[in-house]
């Protein structure tokens, strides 16, 4: 098990996990789009904004697997099953914490629940869960995380015995 | 004057901060204040149930009388009551946050001695999420606290007497006196900790909102005819503005009703894509370019769900549920059952909101808005999507759930649709179909002129199969469907005159809707006449109309959805479209007076 293994699984999981949440987007089930809640912090350029979002989001997710990295060091054990259960967790601080609350909270052009009338917000808030991005948003996100974590867990196990 | 218990829908005032609104009776209590935000449940709801809806009462303990106005430019309103041995002044606000620990809302009612003795009481009653959760009245931290399952506020009385505890309500009582000056301060919170404002912060809140509006107010462009009632719509719609998404609420009320006692009773906390354009043409007119473009940001956002169909209303945080519930736990206003929350005609097929998405876009871009790409192919897909759909029958503008029919003023919108989506092509703002969509629209037109006109009558109809009027036809007009010299415009603005106007009130139609009872007279339609008669060059009926309609408001310059002939307000309160209508209307007279001169 090595480092090394779960950033090859953090590259191959952001794939996926932002491939298939775009896929959910363009099956109507979401309006979630992560290049575009982080790229707008950037920039208001919709173009621009989706370049820098894509970016920013895989560097996250090489981030999150250096975490998820650290946790199966510190555990002992890495495995798809044990990555699968991270990507829960990390499923519900994201939509529970992250993109719920502290991205509004930085985010310049996004509304949060204290905005009040001295604002215009360009970004409506997510919501908990993401929820406000349509109702399938929490499903297609948890199993979008879950599926990250059993690739970086799956990867790291894997880079364990050769 | 209350009339067992319920105050007249005329004697409110609404106060709030971009998140809810708060309707404040003539008599200083507020009766309708939903928390946290405006589409959530009640705290404050005896507009629809005297006796379990909760609220906020404060005034003299002896014979009075009042007189209310809003500060200049402002939405912070100023109540005076005058009693055989004093004066006092009320202001109420809702607080807009600033630097200091802020409570997530807060209520603030600023009470000023001005002249004599007066004996003033409160009291406090809450009832959380419309009653149907307990509330719970105690002491935290030495402060009056109230509580629910998700929902709680302190209570500050600073010099408004010692606070009385009782199960079910918070009251006081003091005298107000030249130069004394008391302060209840209600900090409200969800699902977190309850901020405990000190009386400095407090103040110093109060005041920075009082100085937000009038600078707000001074952005506004217009300075033409009927100033006062303009700025006064433009600062009502931004009060219906939900801040933190920038979508637009029809109305911060439910089910008051459009018959004392009747069941046309909806629910109005919700985004209606319908008042997209009437909104953005306002906000832009009026020169709220910021406000236009959260608004325009948010709905092509929230609609992209279901593009290129599009749904009728959206809550106010993007989501499409809607589902409508009788609430059994009021009784409605005045006995006017059921109340409803949540509303059911998000579920229908309304064509025309087509149009009226596709004309926001064409104003939003002719003022020098620019659509990224991803958002000009879904504009010209919505487009494509009516050149499928405008043969099928739809619900109309006014959600009739008598059933579908060939309404001809959702037709007209459709040609709007693809007319304006031609006019995006030229400029290059959208993908070019213009082939199809040229084709599409005079397959419309030829289908409304045919289908849905009468020419005995020398007017359209409202549906190919209903050979009535429809007071919706007046936007014919405003949507440049004709030239405004056309003889068929003119024919059916005349008969919406004839046969659906009495004095200054114009009524939607005449027939049947699918639903019992009366109903009174729609204000948004009186304003879309102003309208209509300004763009066909008809300015002296305008302006006399005008004048008539602008003396129908309230004290405080503002109006329900309906009225009836003796001036009774009827439905939700105070209501955003007639708002935006009386701003549209008077810009557009002036730009017509403008053209004459």
């Amino acid at each position: 098990m090595t480092l090394w293994g779960a950033l090859a699984g953090g590259v191959v999981g952001t794939v996926v996990l932002t491939t298939s949440l775009r896929v959910a987007q363009e099956l109507g089930l979401t309006r979630m789009d992560i290049p575009l809640l982080l790229g707008t912090a950037f920039t208001a350029n919709r173009r621009r904004a989706s370049v820098i979002g894509y970016a920013v989001h895989f560097l996250n997710g090489l981030l999150f697997a250096l975490a998820y990295g650290g946790i199966f060091a510190a555990v002992g054990h890495a495995g798809w099953i044990f990555g699968a259960a991270l990507g829960l967790v990390h499923a519900a601080f994201a939509g529970g914490a992250l993109v719920n609350i502290v991205l509004p909270a930085v985010h310049p052009r996004m509304g949060t629940r204290w905005t009040d009338a001295e604002e215009t917000p360009l970004l409506e808030p997510p919501g908990f869960m993401l929820r406000n991005y349509g109702r399938h948003t929490t499903v297609a996100t948890i199993l979008a995380h879950i599926a990250y974590g059993a690739i970086v867990g799956g990867f790291a196990s894997h880079f364990a015995l050769y | 004057m209350r009339r067992k218990g319920y105050a007249p829908i005329r004697d409110y005032a609404a106060i709030g901060d971009g998140r809810t609104t708060a309707l404040v009776a003539a008599d200083g209590s507020i009766d309708w204040l939903c928390l946290p935000d405006v589409d959530s449940g009640s705290v404050f709801g005896r507009l629809l149930d005297l006796e379990r809806g909760g609220s906020f009462q404060l005034e003299p303990d002896e014979q009075y009388e009042t007189e209310r106005r809003y500060q200049e430019g402002s939405n912070v309103l100023e109540t005076t009551f005058r009693t055989a041995g004093g004066v006092v002044r009320v202001t109420d606000a809702m607080a807009l946050a600033d630097d200091s620990l802020s409570p997530l809302r807060e209520l603030v009612r600023r009470v000023e001695g001005l002249g004599g003795e007066v004996p003033m009481r409160w009291s406090v009653e809450p009832r959380f999420d419309f009653g149907r959760t307990e509330t719970r009245i105690g002491l935290r931290g030495g402060r009056p606290f109230a509580w629910g399952r998700r929902d709680a506020f302190a209570l500050a009385a600073w010099d408004c007497g010692e606070p009385k505890l009782s199960g079910h309500a918070i009251s006081g009582r003091f005298v107000a006196r030249p130069g004394t000056r008391g302060l209840l301060d209600l900090a409200a919170t969800h699902q977190e900790p309850c901020v405990l404002p000190c009386r400095s912060d407090a103040e110093l809140r109060f005041e920075r909102t009082e100085r937000f509006w009038p600078k707000w107010s001074s952005a506004m462009t217009y300075s033409g005819p009927w100033y006062h009632a303009v700025l006064r719509s433009a600062l009502l719609l931004k009060l219906c503005v939900f801040s933190p998404s920038g979508a637009i609420v029809a109305a911060p009320t439910t089910s008051l009703p459009e018959s004392i006692g009747g069941r046309r009773n909806w629910d109005y906390r919700f985004t209606w894509l319908r008042d997209a354009s009437f909104a953005l043409d306002a906000l832009l007119r009026l020169g709220y370019h910021d406000e236009a473009e959260s608004f325009f940001s948010w709905f092509m956002h929230a609609s992209r769900l279901t593009q290129p169909r599009l749904h009728i209303l959206y809550r106010v945080n993007g989501s499409m549920e809607a589902a409508e519930r009788e609430l059994d736990s009021f009784s409605g206003y005045r006995e006017s059952r059921p109340v409803r929350i949540g509303n059911g005609a998000g579920e229908q097929v309304q064509l025309d909101v087509y149009g009226d998405v596709l004309d926001s876009v064409w104003r939003y871009v002719s003022s020098g808005g620019r659509l990224d790409a991803s958002t000009a192919k879904d504009v010209a897909k919505i487009a494509d999507h009516v050149c499928k759909v405008w043969r099928e029958k739809d619900s109309s503008i006014w959600e009739v759930r008598s059933g579908p029919a060939h309404f001809v003023h959702s037709k007209a919108m459709c040609w709007v649709a693809l007319d304006r989506a031609c006019r995006l092509a030229e400029q290059d703002a959208i993908p070019d179909h213009r082939e199809r969509w040229e084709g599409e629209a005079a397959a419309v037109r030829e289908f409304i002129e045919r289908e849905g006109f009468d020419s005995e009558r020398g007017s359209y109809v409202r549906a190919t199969t209903l050979r009535e009027l429809d007071a919706s036809l007046l936007t014919l007009a405003l949507f440049e469907y004709h030239e405004p010299g056309d003889p068929r415009l003119a024919g059916t603005i005349d008969a919406v005159r004839r046969e659906l106007a009495d004095g200054p009130l114009v009524y939607r139609y005449r027939g049947e809707d699918g639903v019992e009872g009366e109903e009174g007279a729609f204000l948004t339609c009186s304003f879309w006449l102003v309208e209509a008669l300004a763009r066909t060059g008809r300015l002296d009926s305008a302006r006399s109309l005008m004048d008539d309609l602008v003396g129908l408001a309230n004290d405080v310059g503002l109006y329900a959805e309906e009225t009836d002939e003796g001036g009774t307000f009827l439905g939700n309160f105070p209501q955003a479209l007639v708002h935006l209508a009386l701003a549209n209307a008077a810009v557009s007279f002036a730009e017509a007076v403008e053209r004459r001169q």
